[in-house]
């Protein structure tokens, strides 16, 4: 059974851990909510970009030209491998007459197709893949399958944009690793202070017979809601500047492929909550642990 | 209940606290430990509950060697030895009763036991009147009480007095050492560090006094100094 007493007390702590050492829980909660706000336009940034590149990318399709000569069950072995691929989206099996049925409807009106007595299109499979980043090793392993005359993929678009990508997360990853780690240090130092302005409770504690962890819990909990108060106070500030600068972003520059209204809002302010509690609870925890151990 | 087997304790920085330490203390006893300053009764003390490790030779409390107690372990240790000191060491933003409760309530106990036992402490340490005053409102001798309780209301097997009465004037020293004589004869087995001569006269109870860290003397209803009366 719970036990309400018990849960009082705890609670009682905490907040007189708060209350007492007000500027130094002010100091750890506005930390977090600077290092919020930046890992929040960052992310925010980051989330953009990919969606654009999804857009870009996701156009880029494997285009499979097949001999004269395939046969009927060659065709139908690319197809059936093609569908059965996970890593594939959707296969297209387009036709020599569609193809130039196709030609004939995209060049109305600037080119006579007539004059042509025979139809020079290849029957085609059009593969689309789920991750971008898989449509070279996809068109290089149907290269030298029997029935393939040759496969077409915006091969140099394709590989700069992949290579942009990944340069961009690996850089954005170092970013957010600084920032998490600075932000820890300032946390981490400050929660010290507030450990050690408890050194007599702590000593009192010790003395009686409370465990590590009972020692620990009231700071970890401390940490959890200064983490989740700078949190809170980044996304106040993070929706003010969105709210604020959105519509421009968007009447302003049209000529971007992106639709900021893509970008999942409310997912990207969970994992910022999240950020938040985790960084003060670790921090606190680190911070009591060592002071513990030299105590 | 408590036994030093050729216990030495060497600090960090060199110095000699204790030397060979050889002391067995009985269920139920009342021992004085007496001495001048910087003899090392506070040392011998902090051994029993484990604040500090012996350099050599072996603690032994009910029953448990401490040399290979576990860090774990010692929370659970200390819940069988209280502690009271000469600076009473009580928390100045809680009442008497919320510092009396505080040693349950970081302990694990359940607000039942606190409710049970908090009042029932007070009134055996007769500071049951003051206990929504904060420890700022009360005399020396009531704070001290007040810490008694405190050390007293995990019903520890062991009391340890660091200078119980180092702070307090001789009517209300002669009052709390009368308080740990009670708690001792209800079974508590109590070791007192005091340089009180008056009182250790007057008790006439085991006296063991330490000279440089070793034991100079071990008398059964012994008296301050040898051959004074
Ligand atoms: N934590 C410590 N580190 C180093 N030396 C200490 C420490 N505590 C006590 N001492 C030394 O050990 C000796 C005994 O001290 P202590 O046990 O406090 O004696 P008493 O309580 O009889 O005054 C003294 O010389 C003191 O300076
Ligand atoms: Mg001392």
């Amino acid at each position: 059974m719970l036990d309400w007493g018990r849960v009082r007390f705890f609670w009682a702590e905490v907040a007189q851990n708060f209350t007492r050492n007000i500027t130094m829980a002010l100091t750890a909660i506005g930390t977090i909510a600077i290092a919020i706000v930046l890992l929040g336009v960052f992310l925010f940034l980051r989330t953009s970009f990919n969606i654009v590149m999804q857009n870009f990318v996701g156009q880029v399709a494997v285009a499979v030209y097949l001999r004269e000569d395939a046969t009927g069950p060659q065709v139908n072995a690319l197809v059936q491998n093609a569908k059965a691929d996970p890593r594939v989206d959707s296969v297209r099996f387009v036709t020599k007459k569609q193809a130039f049925a196709n030609l004939r409807r995209t060049l109305r009106g600037q080119f006579n197709l007539n004059v042509l007595n025979n139809n020079p299109l290849p029957n085609t499979i059009v593969i689309h893949t789920r991750e971008p980043a898989d449509v070279p090793v996809i068109a290089s392993e149907l290269q030298h399958k029997p029935g393939v005359a040759v496969v077409n993929f915006g091969s140099d678009v394709t590989t700069r944009l992949l290579r942009a990508e990944a340069l961009f997360s690996a850089i954005g990853a170092g970013i957010i690793a600084l920032l998490l780690l600075s932000t820890s240090l300032i946390m981490y130092n400050t929660i010290r202070l507030t450990v050690f302005a408890r050194q007599r409770e702590i000593r009192i504690m010790q003395l009686v017979g409370a465990t590590g962890w009972a020692v620990r819990w009231p700071f970890i909990f401390e940490g959890i809601l200064s983490g989740l108060a700078g949190a809170l106070i980044g996304l106040g500030a993070l929706q003010f500047g969105y709210r604020s600068f959105a519509p421009k972003i968007i009447v302003n520059l049209p000529f971007i492929p992106f639709n900021i209204t893509q970008v999942p809002l409310h997912h990207l302010a969970l994992e910022l909550l999240l950020v938040g509690a985790l960084v003060g609870m670790l921090s606190s925890l680190f911070s009591v642990s060592r002071y513990l151990q030299t105590a | 209940m408590i036994v030093f087997q050729d216990v030495s304790l060497v600090y960090p920085n060199g110095v000699h606290a204790l030397t060979e330490i050889s002391l067995t203390v009985a269920r139920g006893e009342f021992l004085f430990l007496v001495g001048s300053s910087g003899q090392g009764k506070s040392s011998l003390l902090k051994c029993v509950n484990r604040e500090v490790r012996p350099t050599e030779g072996e603690v032994i409390v009910d029953g448990h060697g401490l040399g290979d107690l576990r860090p774990r372990a010692i929370p659970f240790l200390r819940r069988k030895v209280g502690v009271v000191f000469q600076d009473f060491k009580l928390l100045h933003q809680k009442t008497v009763w919320e510092n009396v409760a505080y040693a349950l309530q970081v302990t694990g106990a359940s607000s039942r036991d606190v409710l049970r036992r908090v009042p029932r402490t007070l009134e055996l340490v007769g500071i049951a009147h003051k206990s929504k005053m904060f420890p700022h409102e009360l005399s020396g001798g009531e704070q001290q009480r007040t810490a008694i309780a405190r050390s007293l209301v995990n019903n520890p097997l062991i009391l340890l007095c660091d200078e119980p009465t180092g702070n307090l004037d001789p009517d209300t020293s002669s009052e709390i050492m009368a308080l740990l004589a009670r708690i001792n004869a209800k079974g508590t087995t109590m070791i007192v560090a005091t340089h009180n001569q008056a009182i250790v006269d007057r008790m006439r109870r085991r006296v063991v006094r330490l000279v440089n860290g070793r034991i100079a003397r071990d008398e059964e209803r012994g008296r301050y100094h040898v051959g004074l009366g």
